[in-house]
């Protein structure tokens, strides 16, 4: 149980960050702290020491039909990273409290670290591929929200783009590789699948499978050629750069290289894969960062040139490989973070990151400087530091490799070349920002900072100084453990600091000496490098692509989207018409054999109305008022024909919403510009009238062959159970609150985010009031008659009372929520157009967010209650009453349902009025006049 | 029999308010006039049919109806709002009218 709390606790310390940080930056981080400090507090209490027994395993089955478990494992080599991601993450909230400015609350900073935590401990826990997977996802998408975390500033976009579009594409590619995995191991739980080795590696789809989950990896753990993301993401706060792009994140590639070492490694492909793209992103970001003038962008490319390391480490397949690997993990995690924060305490010091400008800071901080310059000896593997440790056992590695043949020499010359660069780099570091003469120019004097931003990184350095001198006494039980996980056993291995004169030990003579030597010379290595390396890049390639890619995407939409709403809808008519007319087309007999009723007159009337009216709107489209009055003729004859066939509910509904999108269309064609005509060409015309005339023909004909079939419908059984199940006998109400529950729900849910769309896209947006109304006459000076005014102050109780009226009774007589709630609607816009909306507003809140999403709460809430009874999503409950006046009630739940129902849609009438109304209030000439005061 | 004398007689007298209405919107010769049809015919002719209704419904259920009270009430009070309205806006429009329009009303009610 205790592993979903170590997922758990940091997810709900970042749900706590926001509320704690409105008491305060250290609220905030004490939570955030806590949060992460109680998990690990958890796992070192509840997995320490780790035996073979305290393997803790729990699973439940989720989606069991696709195979994704909430299955989750803590074996050794979860352990290592949970425990490095939780230390760390304690330090960066710790860091981050002190370097991020006074004006930041911290609240939304601290809420997406922990998120990032819960997701990066969920891969390492999780044993599900699909479940990995999903951790994985949210790793990229909470790393893209902290790069920007400055969201002003274009450099940080650009960046949270950027490695949010690789490290997608790689989720996309790794998910691929799973479900192929999952395919050739018949199950997606890891244990299975690790147990399956053979079997994968035998299998035919196993090379597909295998680079497709490279892609993933590589492009998480930034190797080359997919590199280029991570130094766009030190745009990112050095926090961040120190959690995610150093320590934690970047890992997970080489995380995932260790879980499915067991299965995939050990093949040539394999090798060749890892082992290549390893050895050239180590050699590539070793090199390149010597030339990075950026501190942070020197760190990047050095953790991009380390990441290089441990995935060489693993594509060489050994498992002593596999064991320097993650031994370097640790080391790198820790004297990469504490330089970041290093590298964030100097920025912050000198306003500036550019190692051409800072120099000499020694004498300013001789502390930080010692601090930085330990970890960067650790980066560099100097005797005595982490560092060194692994870098001498990756020498041994090379050295000791037979797989290349007569080209052995090459692994081993090749890791001391990077050996030297990377000394050299580190040289750099140390050398230019500390000694090599006097700051040039800086923002800002330099001078040591506050004692607590630097606990994190005495922590850090610290620990690179004892693992360094005591690595057996210290890291040795994790290191086994977590090798246990990968291995299955623990292979022999040495942690000393001495194994005598040994090739190793040359190498690293030899990175060191070169590595100062590289760096003497660097002046005219960099000449050499501006004149002679090409200025190609796979970052450039990247862009190319990617704004190629765009560029079709929008050629493409560009031919049939140009923003003109007629296409649209022209579109959309022609398909619907198309694929209701394509059934027709072969040879089915329309008329399905009812007698046809005879037409009476009054049937004939409303036909012949409704043709002159649709024919009056095209022909007066250049009034629009006039045009609208002739729909809302069309809409009004629909009502009356729905008296006539006896469906007094659809002719409420129908009349109510008739009023609003009249009034409210009313509103809006107030502000479309006027001027002059434009002519619709003659072919326009021909298409628009095929178009509507086709598609009018279509639904005519299905109608007809949908009622002239003597069928049992549906209907049937709604008019049978309504009462028995649905408790109301108003069958029309029944179906929608109770049969089709869901759909009504879902259907508020729409009608809530279109009202908070109307909201957002009219919010700020200020239209000047028309000078003229149409046909250029003046405004009428009486803009709120008197006599409208008085009437309509009475009127709203009693339409209140109608309202209320409809709703009680909606479930056994014609009303309901819906219409109750037009009704009320109705009865609001009408002191709003009597009134005017300064007059109404004084007198009635904004509440409308409140009314809309009450609404859809209750009627969620309503569905959710049957749960509580066993009962499936929104059954409903009947219970009887009598009440005075209005009579008996039925009181189902249904009836709690309908008022959300009613809620939602008052809510959402009063927002758009309102908005629409105050478009042009703020800024018109002269403000619409208030009615009088009645005494 | 009686009942249904009075009903019909009711309803006559509604339905023959209606038509004059009606017969008056058609008819008569501007707008102003025209404006008399429907309001004030219009309002006696459905008045007479309610009554109508109520007697009608009252003696058929044996319960004395009166929801046509309150659709009588609703259209007393509406009916001459829509007229104003409608009046006032052809005021503004300077629809054709036989009668010269007043010459002050605008001024009066400006600020």
């Amino acid at each position: 149980m205790f592993l979903v709390w170590i997922i758990l606790l940091p997810l709900l310390g970042a749900a706590l960050s926001p509320l704690a940080a409105q008491r305060g930056r250290g609220v905030a981080a004490w939570s955030a702290g806590s949060a992460s400090g109680l998990a690990l507090a958890l796992t070192l209490w509840q997995a320490l020491p780790l035996t073979a027994d305290s393997e803790a395993h729990i699973s439940w089955s989720w989606i069991p039909q696709l195979g994704l478990n909430l299955s989750l494992r803590l074996d050794g080599l979860a352990l290592l990273f949970v425990i490095l991601v939780l230390a760390i993450g304690l330090l960066v909230i710790l860091y981050a409290h002190y370097y991020l400015p006074k004006s930041d609350r911290l609240g939304r900073f601290y809420a997406l670290l922990l998120l990032f935590q819960t997701a990066m401990l969920g891969i390492v826990l999780s044993d599900n591929l699909l479940l990995l997977l999903l951790f994985w996802e949210l790793t990229s998408l909470s790393s893209f929200l902290l790069i920007a975390y400055h969201p002003h500033s274009s450099e940080a976009r650009k960046g949270a783009r950027t490695s949010l579009i690789v490290t997608a594409a790689g989720g996309l590619a790794l998910m691929a590789g799973l479900l192929l995995l999952g395919h050739i191991a018949g199950s997606f739980e890891l244990s299975t699948v690790l147990a399956s080795g053979d079997r994968v590696r035998e299998h035919e789809l196993y090379f597909p499978t295998l680079l497709l989950i490279l892609l993933g990896a590589f492009t998480k753990s930034a190797q080359f050629p997919l590199h280029f993301w991570l130094p766009k993401a030190m745009a990112a706060p050095t926090p961040v750069s120190a959690y995610l792009h150093s320590a934690t994140m970047v890992k997970a590639g080489v995380f995932l290289l260790a879980r499915l070492f067991p299965v995939l490694a050990e093949t040539e492909a394999w090798f060749y894969l890892v082992g290549g793209v390893g050895l050239t992103t180590l050699l590539f970001g070793a090199y390149t960062a010597l030339f990075k003038h950026d501190l942070k962008g020197l760190l990047a490319y050095s953790t991009i040139s380390h990441l290089g390391l441990i995935t060489l480490l693993f594509g060489l397949g050994t498992p002593l490989g596999a064991v320097a690997g993650l031994f370097h993990v640790v080391n790198h995690a820790i004297f990469k973070a504490s330089l970041f924060m290093a590298a964030g305490i100097i920025d912050h010091e000198t306003g500036t990151r550019d190692m051409r400008r800072i120099n000499g800071l020694w004498k300013y901080m001789p502390y930080t400087a010692t601090l930085a310059m330990v970890a960067a000896a650790a980066m560099a593997g100097v005797p005595l530091l982490n560092g060194f440790l692994s870098k001498e056992m990756f020498f041994a590695e090379t050295v000791h490799h037979e797989w290349l043949g007569a080209l052995d020499w090459l692994l081993p010359t090749a890791a001391t070349l990077a050996g030297v660069f990377s000394v050299a780099y580190s040289v750099r570091f140390i050398h230019d920002v500390f000694f090599n003469g006097e700051p040039i120019n800086l923002p800002r004097s330099p001078r040591e900072p506050g004692h607590r931003i630097r606990i994190p990184v005495e922590v850090l350095v610290a620990l690179c100084i004892v693992v360094g001198v005591m690595p057996g006494q210290t890291v040795r039980g994790l290191l086994d453990a977590a090798v246990t996980g990968v291995l299955g056993e623990v292979p022999y291995y040495s942690l000393a600091l001495w194994h005598g004169f040994s090739l190793p030990m040359l190498m690293s003579l030899v990175a060191l000496t070169g590595g100062v030597v590289v760096y003497v010379l660097r002046y005219q290595l960099f000449k050499l490098h501006d004149r002679w390396l090409p200025r190609v890049s796979s970052e450039d390639l990247f862009y190319r692509f990617s704004r190629g890619i765009l560029r079709l995407a929008r050629r493409f939409m560009q031919s049939f989207d140009n923003r003109s709403l007629q296409r649209y809808l022209a579109w959309l008519i022609a398909v619907a018409a198309i694929t209701a007319a394509a059934p027709l087309t072969n040879g089915v007999i329309l008329h399905g054999g009812a007698d046809l009723m005879p037409i009476d007159g009054v049937s004939l009337a409303a036909a012949l109305i409704l043709a002159v009216a649709a024919i009056a709107t095209v022909r007066m489209r250049h009034q629009r008022i006039t045009a609208l009055i002739m729909t809302s003729l069309v809409g009004l004859i629909v009502t009356l024909t729905f008296v006539h066939f006896s469906a007094p509910d659809l002719a409420l509904t129908q009349l109510s919403v008739e009023v609003v999108t009249t009034i409210l269309l009313l509103l809006v064609l107030y502000f479309l510009p006027g001027g002059e005509r434009l002519e619709i060409s003659p072919l326009r015309r021909v298409r628009d009238l095929l178009l509507a005339g086709s598609s009018g023909l279509v639904v005519a004909l299905l109608a007809f062959g949908v009622m002239t079939r003597s069928h049992t419908p549906i209907s049937e059984f709604f008019l049978e159970n309504a009462k028995p199940l649905g408790g109301g006998s108003n069958v029309v109400n029944v179906i929608l609150v109770d049969f089709r529950g869901f759909d009504t729900l879902g259907e508020i849910t729409v009608l809530a985010i279109a009202a908070a769309g109307i909201f957002m896209l009219l919010r700020g947006l200020h239209l000047p009031l028309p000078e003229h109304g149409f046909g250029r006459r003046q405004w009428a000076v009486d803009v709120h008659p008197l006599i409208m005014a008085a009437v309509s102050r009475p009127l709203l109780p009693l339409a209140l009372l109608v309202s209320l009226f409809l709703l009680l009774r909606g479930h056994n007589a014609p009303g309901g929520g819906f219409i109750a709630g037009l009704v009320a609607g109705t009865a609001l816009i009408l002191q709003h157009l009597a009134s005017g909306l300064q007059w109404t507003q004084q007198r009635m809140k904004r509440r409308y967010f409140t009314l809309i999403g009450g609404g859809v709460l209750l009627a969620s809430a309503t569905g959710l209650a049957s749960l509580l009874f066993g009962r499936p999503f929104l059954t409903s409950a009947v219970l009887h009453l009598e009440l005075p006046l209005i009579g008996e009630v039925e009181l189902a739940s249904a009836m709690a349902f309908d008022i959300g129902v009613f809620l939602t849609v008052v809510g959402t009438v009063i927002l758009i009025l309102e908005n629409l109304g105050r478009l042009s209030t703020q800024q018109s000439a002269q403000p619409p006049t208030e009615p009088e005061e009645m005494r | 029999m009686l009942i249904e004398i009075l009903v019909s007689l009711f309803l006559l007298i509604g339905a023959g308010f209606a038509l004059i209405g009606s017969i008056g919107l058609v008819r008569l010769p501007d707008f102003f006039t025209r404006l008399h049809g429907p309001t004030k015919a219009t309002t006696l002719g459905i008045g007479g049919m309610l009554i109508a209704s109520m007697i009608y419904f009252s003696v058929q259920t044996g319960q004395l109806s009166l929801h046509e009270l309150l659709v009588a009430l609703f259209l007393f009070m509406t009916a001459p709002v829509s007229a104003h309205l409608l009046a006032k806006a052809a005021l503004h429009l300077k629809v054709r009218s036989i009668r010269p329009y007043p010459v002050e009303s605008e001024n009066r009610e400006g600020r």
